[in-house]
């Protein structure tokens, strides 16, 4: 039996009604993932299975000649690729090697030889930017480079300002720092199909390249993604690990693993684009702010880089901004959560920070006037209130502490983004006679929670429980769905699931109806029971109803299935959200503690509430890890990365977490929009301002360490003429 | 305490780079036979370059007696994951240099990375790795069961090594205060975000600590 469903009413219940959605409820995997049980990429084992890796270059730039033949000479080294001979960046992939297990890996690793014949690389802005410097960028060192607005009319209105500030922004490298680090599996032994399982943001997608790359039908190669240890925008694709797996696997005609290293993942696994961004930025005496000349630079290493371009949320009437990327002989940039958006948000909301304490005005009140949307009105004003900062003694210019003192500082920071669905996404929901209950679709779960809200949905439409749910995900022969990115996955794969089971519910209480001789609009799914009327007798109904296992014993040998696609009306796009940041600098030693978060995100239809708020707390995790600690540090004299371990990239602990007061901010009436990436945007400039607040330190480049923000103080007290 | 430090004279770092001292070697070869007269062994030890072959050890593991297969170099951890059959895949590898505690195990109760210790070095230990952890009664443990509620699982990819960590803080210390959950924790690295629901789920294990209102729950 399969639903038809054209006239089935597959709208979000009323909020009134809602059992499950909008509530907190655990994630279904989470016991899975608590005992070990989990299955993720670099946790299969196949039998005869080889494990590979790939052999990154030892160089920046130039020619290399790989010899394979030291390793494969070790007894337990079973074959090898080379992928080239010309290296643009350090630590690109020059080969990839397999073994019997991964201690023989290791002795053959370290055989290959690679020869090199060195030419120019460039590792740092200065030095690409050099009059002398080689060409590490396609289309030169500086590429993409433009100009938006009218600089002559921008600068003519920035000297008519009553207060104009001026700044550079400069951001480091940020790693995507997935705990999985980017592997894959491929089962293939030669012969016409093929299993592969990748640690991916993209099951469906990815399934289509890995066939390419076997040389098999697209129908025949069947990619699995039961679980992944973290993507955030570095794993949309196969991957030079998936590309390399299916290479080795066609040579050695045996399942094959390659999944990077720890150090790997720092050379060539992508990352956040580092920025500078050079800013005047002007306002009158209102407040209100009415120039921009800014110049703004990517750093993406061999790729573009990303920013989403300057003014960033706030109105400035009159700009001028030219953009450019900087190429460095450094791994290409990826998306990672927000591309851009937390570098823009940095610069732009210190700059109109500046403008506020230019003026002797209350920040709060700068930011919105230069607001137009009502809701960051009134996200801020909330964000305020749970933060405190009404009480706040330095709300209009920065607390001037003695040295040597603690003193405690509020910063704000606002965010946007898009989000929304779109069409692409299907599930599949099915009821069986024996009372059992799947949703499926070829998603996966990030970590986000998509597994849960697929379970929810389905369990709200059907009267049931989300345990009694079974959901199938990470198989690319389920119905198609779409790439985890852009925060569009619940926003795309929800509706199409919500769709699927309003059509088993229509289609199951029709069956029932002629079954039981009822009709159809009188019966009801509940509390995982089918009832009838309460007042009404009918003859194959008690009144009691039925229980969800006798309600299914009627449907036919084969049950019900029903196929949902993206709805338009479920989903919306668009959301704001709010962030403040109280800490407390050490004048003396330059410390930095964070004391507490708030936030105020509005998000659309909340699926699962205790998911979102995690996500959310997660974002602002990231952004204070992005602006306390984290830095990519190269050496340009020697060509070096010397941050790619986790004893020299730091990342934000327990320890460093403070209390994040959480609230979503909802309109009635929306569908669902999707999180991931707008709590992630204001964080680091909050940081900042709170800084700059509690000191007068004005920190203009991420980490804030306490060299830096010692560095700032002392500029701070030299400016003012010591305090 | 540095991986380099587990036993006087001998190097982790040094020996897995085939390059060991003569004094590196020789303690080796000495655990190494001393291992093959518990089992069965083929390990070729020389003076002038690593140990090869391998050699079979028992682990006692989540209270099971595990035969397995493992040269003098393999890590508990590779041990584990890797040469048992069937593996024991719920400990994870994340950076494989003792920083990020995704890797956390119990050895006869104490926190130790399985990284950052020789298989070998492991016999004669009682090994707790997070599947033992429900293995004694059904369902989930008191640790399991509040990050659940609290949702400190996201990706899920730290969850075991957070698991094992607070599970050993609590078992020594039931009354831990904030400090010392935060110190317990200070090794293990999450990418998610899941600090602020681990430390929830931590505070109202914990009589002693503060509650929160933190992380969900309900």
């Amino acid at each position: 039996m399969t639903g038809s469903g054209a006239d089935v009413d597959h709208s979000w219940p009323a909020v009134f009604e809602r059992r499950l959605i909008g509530k907190r409820v655990p994630r279904v995997d989470g016991p899975a993932k608590l005992t070990g049980k989990a299955v993720y990429t670099q946790d299969v084992r196949l039998p005869r299975m080889a494990w590979g890796r790939l052999v990154p270059a030892p160089v920046a730039g130039g020619k290399v000649r790989v010899d394979l033949a030291p390793a494969l000479a070790i007894e337990g080294v079973l074959g090898g690729i080379v992928l080239g001979e010309t290296v643009r960046y350090l630590g690109q992939p020059v080969a990839a090697l397999a073994a019997e297990n991964s201690d023989l890996l290791e002795d053959g690793l370290a055989a290959v030889v690679v020869e090199v014949v060195e030419e120019g690389w460039a590792l740092t802005r200065e030095q690409s930017l050099a009059p002398d410097a080689p060409r590490v960028g396609r289309r030169g060192n500086r590429s993409g480079e433009r100009t938006r607005g009218d600089g002559a009319a921008a600068r003519r209105a920035l000297a008519e300002c009553a207060a104009t500030i001026e700044g550079t922004w400069q951001m480091p490298i940020q790693h995507h720092l997935c705990l999985e680090t980017h592997s894959a599996v491929v089962d293939y032994s030669g012969g016409e199909s093929a299993t592969v399982y990748l640690s991916t943001q993209g099951t469906y997608g990815s399934s289509f390249e890995a066939a390419e790359e076997l040389g098999l039908k697209a129908a025949e190669v069947r990619l699995v993604c039961e679980h992944m240890g973290g993507g955030f925008g570095s794993k949309f694709d196969l991957g030079i690990e998936g590309l390399a797996a299916c290479r080795l696997a066609k040579q050695l005609k045996r399942p094959v693993r390659v999944a990077n290293s720890r150090r790997d993942e720092f050379l060539f696994a992508g990352n956040r684009s580092g920025s500078r961004q050079q800013i005047r930025l002007g306002a009158n005496k209102g407040g209100h702010l009415r120039a921009l000349v800014a110049e703004v630079e990517r750093f993406g290493g061999i790729g573009r880089g990303s920013h989403p371009g300057l003014p960033y949320i706030y109105e400035v009437r009159e700009s001028a901004v030219t953009s450019s990327s900087v190429h460095t002989s450094t791994d290409s940039s990826r998306a990672m959560r927000a591309p851009g958006h937390p570098q823009a948000s940095f610069a732009m909301e210190g700059a109109v920070d500046l403008v506020a304490i230019e003026l002797g005005l209350d920040p709060l009140l700068l930011r919105k006037r230069n607001l137009e949307s009502e809701v960051y009105h009134r996200q801020l004003d909330r964000v305020a209130e749970l933060i405190g900062w009404e009480q706040h003694a330095h709300r209009t210019s920065p607390a001037s502490p003695a040295a040597g003192e603690r003193s405690s500082g509020i910063g704000f920071a606002v965010s946007t983004w898009g989000g929304g669905g779109r069409p692409g996404a299907r599930a599949e929901v099915r009821i069986e006679r024996d009372g059992t209950v799947s949703v499926a679709s070829a998603s996966q779960d990030l970590g986000t929670g998509t597994r849960t809200h697929m379970a929810v949905v389905v369990a709200e439409a059907l009267g049931l429980r989300v345990e009694d749910v079974s959901v199938h995900i990470g198989d690319s022969r389920l119905p198609r769905s779409v790439t985890s990115g852009g925060s569009v996955t619940s926003a795309c794969l929800a509706p199409a699931v919500q769709d699927a089971a309003s059509q088993a519910r229509a289609e199951f209480l029709k069956h029932l109806g002629r079954v039981l001789d009822a009709p159809v609009g009188l019966l009801r799914l509940e509390d995982r029971r089918l009832l009838g009327p309460a007042d009404w007798e009918l003859p194959q109904l008690p009144a009691a109803g039925l229980d969800w296992g006798q309600a299914c014993a009627l449907l036919g040998s084969t049950g019900l299935s029903a196929q949902g696609e993206f709805q338009r009306e479920l989903a919306s796009s668009g959301v704001h959200g709010a962030q403040a940041a109280r800490v407390e600098v050490d004048t003396g030693t330059g410390r930095v503690a964070i004391k507490e978060f708030a936030c105020v995100q509005d998000c659309g239809l909340v699926l699962n509430r205790l998911a979102v708020e995690s996500q959310i707390r997660g974002a602002i995790v990231q952004a204070l890890s992005h602006g306390m600690l984290e830095e990519r540090v190269v050496d340009g004299g020697l060509g070096l990365v010397l941050s790619a371990d986790l004893m020299n990239y730091k990342a934000a602990v327990c320890a460093q977490v403070p209390e994040i007061h959480v609230e979503l901010d909802q309109d009635q009436g929306r569908g669902v929009v999707g999180v991931g990436e707008p709590p992630v945007i204001p964080g680091v400039a909050a940081i900042a301002n709170a800084i700059h607040n509690a000191c007068g330190a004005r920190l203009f480049e991420t980490p804030f360490t306490p060299d830096r923000v010692l560095r700032a103080l002392s500029a701070a007290t030299g400016k003012d003429g010591g305090r | 305490m540095a991986a380099d430090e587990l036993t006087p004279g001998i190097s982790r770092r040094n020996f897995l780079k085939g390059a060991g001292g003569a004094a590196a070697v020789t303690g080796l070869a000495n655990r190494a036979v001393e291992a093959s007269e518990a089992g069965e062994a083929s390990v070729a030890s020389g003076a002038d370059g690593p140990l090869r072959g391998t050699l079979e050890i028992v682990l006692r593991i989540n209270g099971h007696e595990r035969p397995v297969q493992v040269e003098p170099r393999t890590t508990l951890l590779r041990a584990l994951r890797e040469r048992l059959d069937p593996a024991l895949t719920g400990t994870k590898e994340v950076c494989n240099g003792g920083s990020c505690g995704a890797c956390t195990v119990l050895l006869d109760g104490e926190v130790a990375c399985a990284c950052s210790v020789l298989a070998i070095d492991a016999r004669g230990r009682e090994i707790t790795t997070v599947e033992g952890l429900v293995e004694k009664g059904e369902g989930l443990s008191p640790v399991q069961a509040a990050l659940l509620e609290h949702d400190g699982v996201m990706c899920g990819f730290c969850t075991p090594g957070f698991t094992i960590s607070l599970g050993a803080l609590l078992d020594a210390r039931p009354d831990a205060p904030e400090a010392a959950i935060t110190e317990a924790l200070a090794g293990n690295l999450c990418r998610c975000g899941t600090q602020p629901a681990v430390l929830a789920a931590a505070r109202e294990l914990s009589s002693g600590g503060a509650k929160s209102d933190q992380g969900g729950g309900r």
